[in-house]
């Protein structure tokens, strides 16, 4: 059976696997952009910038992984500075506030204190004073804010000015550390240079429901080869909870920035800016919870796509002095990610445009296409699978993909300066029919039927139909794994969230 | 002392079976035979099951090729074989020396001639024999490498593709490749499956040297399943046994110098390659055509281009692959065999279409049909390791059903690409070319059929003029002699009846000539790229 960590198992991936994933997409690539006969030029330029979009994450993953071995690192097991150890709290159900307070308390360390970043107050949270009698019986630290701003960033900022250790560590409501948490990230601080430690996260209800599972599937992906690749060129950012923090370092810049929603990730670049180390430890060291409604789930991507391309707009890592090549070039590849929704629905729409106009954007024997692509595409899934120990499911791909409106409403929003508030995952499932949420995706299915019988009509079955046919149904067919999560069935919880007693 | 060998015999298969890493399923029922009492009976039966099911299957395909396949008009390249092998042996080397092929096949099937006659029907049973010990074989090749559903599912796809069947009743050569190089690559497997202590035993090793030495001398292609096996070699062999590399040097070597002889007697009589049609140069469409044939077999235009031009789905099979695999580290890892298999099936195929391509056109799919069984392992295995449950019975019922319908289609259709229907050309000119008239055949090389199937009076001629008894090759076209070339052949005839097909670039000049010059009363298609037309030329 599999265990749980496996994702992070990952040895080092062949580089004749690596080698021949650059040369089948660069075959690709040079083909299609420079060697086959243009058809409609707008649609061509389109295709071609798909294809450069692709190419540029393609080549970054898999510089990314291509090694996955940690480097040589200073780590004290017996630096064990006092922490302080913060739970940001806003309206979570308080069973799993409790959960992870519990766990916090039962940490193998030395010297730590507990606080919990109690923002219900400010953000209108019914619960608010039951956190603050949680934190009373317990006898841990409770701040609650009363001064509203900067949501998650300035409720840890705000945390910040309230207590004193030069370390601290951060859990979100529905993250239980286990005990040896900071026994296993504390000893890199002796490294003075050490700004944040992060580690993985784990949905532990990652079996609960269809939409967990998928949520986990992808995580997988990025907390596995994607963050300890990250982790070798000094780039790995901070992901919000499970994490170590250098006070000094925050406060160098001014704090968690309170200015984009995935502060996580802005302050990272601030951080790295100044010349400080970031270390991921690639150990399970804390079990969280993943969205279980189709609702949170759509907010927590659209919110960190939404972060992530503000982080591109504002704060571009390509022009920020400080960093590294590297870094620039993993922060770009993080970022820019979020644009892929833009390009998945131009991919999407270029058989649908056959269909309605009969017009190409390449003048190709499908043959040839498919003697460059099909290679080029199996390769890539295999090292997918390879990347993740198998973790890696079509799902978690459907999900990426299915997700595009949300991730161009974020280039939208970001695009046009629009405020958005930023909304916490909830923890617990508000099962529904979310259906009105992926009205883009059943469009985007009844104008392909009927594109196919208008283009059945006008042209005949001609081998350019059946190809755009099949382009179109394979769009379909992913979609539909990504609808599957919007209906009632999908958000079901199998099993209850197991409480502490 | 019955008893005492079955149990010598079931503590040897429970050895094998404990060690073949990926068959799963032998595991299980290993463990059950061990636990539970009386399980020797069920041992049998189940093993009974099997080799009735594999035998149902070589029934099958022994009926399905009597009933439908056998009674097919003899083409141009099956008309070759008959005609060669009926020569002297001596004369007979002599011609296959100057053709493109190795003598081993057209050896046995003179002698098996000798033996049983030599009707269209018993020489296709020569190639059906072979195909049908092709089952078993795969099985064999599918079991040993992944357990034995996978050994069960390709022998099926075996009895079921369009494309084997084809070619397990035509008087060729590829029924007999394809059987040499699955057992070859059994043996390949054997050989890399062993563990130390069984090591030291030469069975696998003996089985490869003779199959390959066989292989060699059927056909050339051979040379590229021995290529596929290098490289993996070359990528694996700290995984093989100890002393691998010199035992294959040896055997190739010994291939090399075993073959060299017959390569001495090509060489001197000068590569007479104009005794084959010409092959163009493949392109992309033919690559995949290939693949799509290994599969579906000899479909129409319509039907291949709604398979071929669906290939984005195929994106699908890739995107369902990737789901969670709860088996252990160990067995989730893409097993070394799939690698070889995936190099068997398309590492042929890519270096002959290079070859194709940068030195001289050689690429015909039927001459990489050992690529197939190897295809049909690594997709069944995939199908049975990398999917759900649900999808993968699902796909491979879809698989079945798609391969069981080309079968029948390929047989039953006149579209059917590949088949040439020189028997009704045939049957036509018995009933209607007067002993006034001539018949003329182009291009030269297909007069073989014809000649075979036509029991009237009219005298046969090819254009151009070859006569075919004297040394040297097809003489080439050459337009300028076509008028007086026409002319000799219709001095003293009333009709000219034209029969082509084949068509080496001349076909239309030769047609185009006649049209104009001559009255055309007769212009019919008999199946696709065979024509017959009747020209008056005198009155």
């Amino acid at each position: 059976m599999r265990e749980k960590d496996d994702f992070l198992k990952t040895n080092e991936i062949p580089a004749i696997l690596i080698a021949a994933n650059y040369v089948l997409a660069s075959v690709y690539f040079f083909l299609i952009a420079f060697y086959f006969k243009p058809g409609n030029p707008y649609l061509f330029g389109l295709l071609v910038f798909t294809e450069v979009f692709h190419i540029w994450q393609a080549f970054t993953f898999w510089y990314t992984i291509s090694a996955l071995k940690a480097p040589e690192r200073k780590f004290d097991p017996n630096f064990n500075p006092p922490v302080d150890v913060f739970i940001t709290v806003c309206g979570e159900p308080v069973e799993i506030v409790e959960e992870t307070a519990i766990a916090a308390l039962n940490l193998d360390y030395p010297k730590f204190k507990i606080y919990l970043l109690n923002d219900g107050f400010v953000r209108n949270k019914k619960n608010w004073q039951e956190i603050e009698a949680l934190a009373e019986r317990l006898k841990i630290g409770c701040i609650t804010r009363r001064v509203p701003g900067g949501a998650k960033a300035g409720n840890i900022n705000n945390g910040l000015a309230l207590s004193g250790a030069e370390f601290v560590a951060v859990f979100d409501a529905d993250h239980v550390p286990r005990p040896d948490f900071l026994r296993k990230t504390v000893g890199y601080f002796s490294d003075d240079k050490v700004a944040f430690v992060q580690t993985p996260q784990y949905y532990k209800n990652h079996a609960d429901n269809y939409i967990t599972s998928g949520a986990w599937d992808q995580q997988e992906l990025f907390f596995g080869p994607i963050c300890r690749g990250k982790d070798r060129m000094n780039s790995a950012f901070m992901c919000g909870t499970n994490m170590v923090l250098r006070r000094s370092a925050i406060m160098q810049v001014g704090g968690m920035c309170e200015d984009n929603i995935a502060e996580d990730f802005a302050t990272s670049v601030f951080v790295h800016q100044k010349g400080w180390k970031s270390v991921y430890v690639p150990e399970l060291l804390a079990e969280g919870l993943a969205p279980e409604d189709f609702r949170s789930y759509s907010r927590q991507q659209y919110r960190w796509a939404r972060g992530s391309l503000e982080v591109l707009f504002w704060y571009n890592p390509l022009f920020r002095k400080g960093l590294s090549f590297k870094q620039r070039l993993q922060y770009l590849a993080s970022a820019s990610y979020y644009f892929s929704g833009a390009v998945i629905l131009i991919n999407a729409i270029l058989p649908v445009i056959f269909f309605f106009t009969g017009q190409v954007p390449l003048v190709i024997s499908t043959m040839s296409l498919a003697a460059i692509f099909l290679p080029y595409i199996f390769l890539t899934v295999y090292t997918l699978g390879v990347a993740t120990n198998f973790s890696y499911s079509y799902k978690a791909i459907a999900f990426s993909i299915g997700l595009f409106d949300a991730h161009l409403r974020a280039i939208v929003s970001v695009l046009f300066g629009k405020r958005d508030a930023f909304s916490v995952t909830a923890k617990r499932s508000e099962a529904g029919n979310y259906i009105h949420m992926v009205i883009p995706q059943l469009i985007y299915d009844g104008i392909v039927v009927a594109g196919v019988f208008i283009a059945a009509a006008r042209g005949g079955i001609t081998p350019a139909f059946l190809s755009n046919l099949a382009w179109a149904f394979l769009n379909v067919i992913i979609f539909s794994v990504f609808m599957a999560a919007a209906f009632p069935q999908a958000q079901k919880v199998r099993e209850p969230v197991r409480v502490a007693a | 002392m019955f008893s005492q060998y079955v149990n010598q015999y079931i503590s040897r298969v429970k050895v094998r079976i404990s060690r073949d890493k990926f068959s799963r399923e032998e595991l299980e029922y290993e463990e059950d035979r061990v636990q539970a009492p009386g399980l020797k009976k069920k041992w049998f039966a189940r093993k009974g099951a099997v080799f009735a099911f594999i035998f149902f299957l070589m029934a099958f395909c022994g009926a399905f090729s009597y009933f439908g396949l056998m009674g097919q008009s003899l083409r141009l390249d099956e008309a070759q074989s008959m005609w060669q092998t009926r020569e002297t042996p001596r004369a007979m080397l002599n011609t296959i020396a100057q053709d493109v092929h190795v003598p081993l096949y057209h050896l046995i099937l003179h002698y098996w001639q000798v033996f049983f006659g030599n009707s269209v029907a018993v020489d296709r049973s020569l190639s059906l024999i072979f195909f049908l010990l092709t089952i078993p074989a795969a099985y064999m090749l599918g079991k040993a490498a992944f357990g034995e559903k996978v050994g069960i599912f390709t022998a099926s796809l075996v009895a079921l593709s369009p494309f084997l069947n084809w070619y397990g009743s035509e008087i060729r050569m590829y029924s007999m490749l394809l059987f040499f190089c699955v057992l070859n690559q059994y043996f390949f497997v054997k050989i890399f499956s062993a563990k130390p202590e069984h090591r030291r035993k030469g069975g696998a090793w003996a089985g490869y040297f003779i199959t390959g030495l066989l292989g060699i001398f059927v056909h050339y292609f051979f040379w590229l399943q021995i290529l596929a096996q290098a490289v993996f070699f070359f990528l694996n062999r700290a995984e093989f046994p100890k002393k691998s590399l010199s035992k294959f040097i040896g055997i190739t070597v010994f291939y090399i110098l075993a073959l060299s002889p017959w390569l001495y007697y090509v060489f001197k009589l000068g590569f007479a390659a104009n005794t084959q049609p010409l092959l163009p140069r493949p392109t992309s469409v033919d690559l995949f055509n290939t693949f799509s044939q290994f599969v579906y077999g000899f479909q129409d235009n319509a039907i291949n281009t709604v398979f071929v031009s669906l290939w984005p789905i195929a994106v699908l099979f890739a995107f369902f692959s990737l789901r969670r695999d709860r088996r252990t580290a160990e067995r989730r890892k893409f097993p070394t065999y799939g690698g070889y298999f995936l190099l068997a099936s398309f590492l042929p195929v890519i270096l002959a279409f290079v070859v194709s391509f940068v030195i001289k056109p050689v690429y015909l799919p039927r001459y990489l049909i050992f690529a197939v069984p190897p295809l049909y392992v690594f997709v069944v295995w995939l199908l049975f390791s990398k999917y759900p449950r649900r999808l993968s019975i699902a796909i491979a019922s879809l698989l079945v059903l798609i391969m069981s319908a080309g079968l029948v289609n390929q047989t039953v259709s006149a579209a059917t690409p590949v088949k040439e229907n020189y028997k009704q050309v045939s049957a036509y000119l018995d009933a209607h070319a007067a002993p006034s008239d001539i018949i003329a055949v182009a291009a030269p090389f297909t007069i073989y059929p014809v000649e075979y199937y036509y029991k009237g009076d009219c005298q046969i001629v090819t254009l151009p003029i070859w006569d075919r008894y004297a040394h040297g090759p097809i003489p080439a076209f050459d337009a300028s002699k076509l008028p007086s070339q026409i002319s000799e052949i219709a001095a003293g005839h009333t009709d000219i009846w034209l029969v082509l097909s084949y068509d080496q670039g001349y076909n239309s000049k030769i047609k185009f000539y006649l049209d104009t010059h001559f009255q055309r009363l007769y212009d019919q298609g008999f199946s696709q790229g065979l024509s017959l037309m009747e020209y008056k030329v005198r009155y």
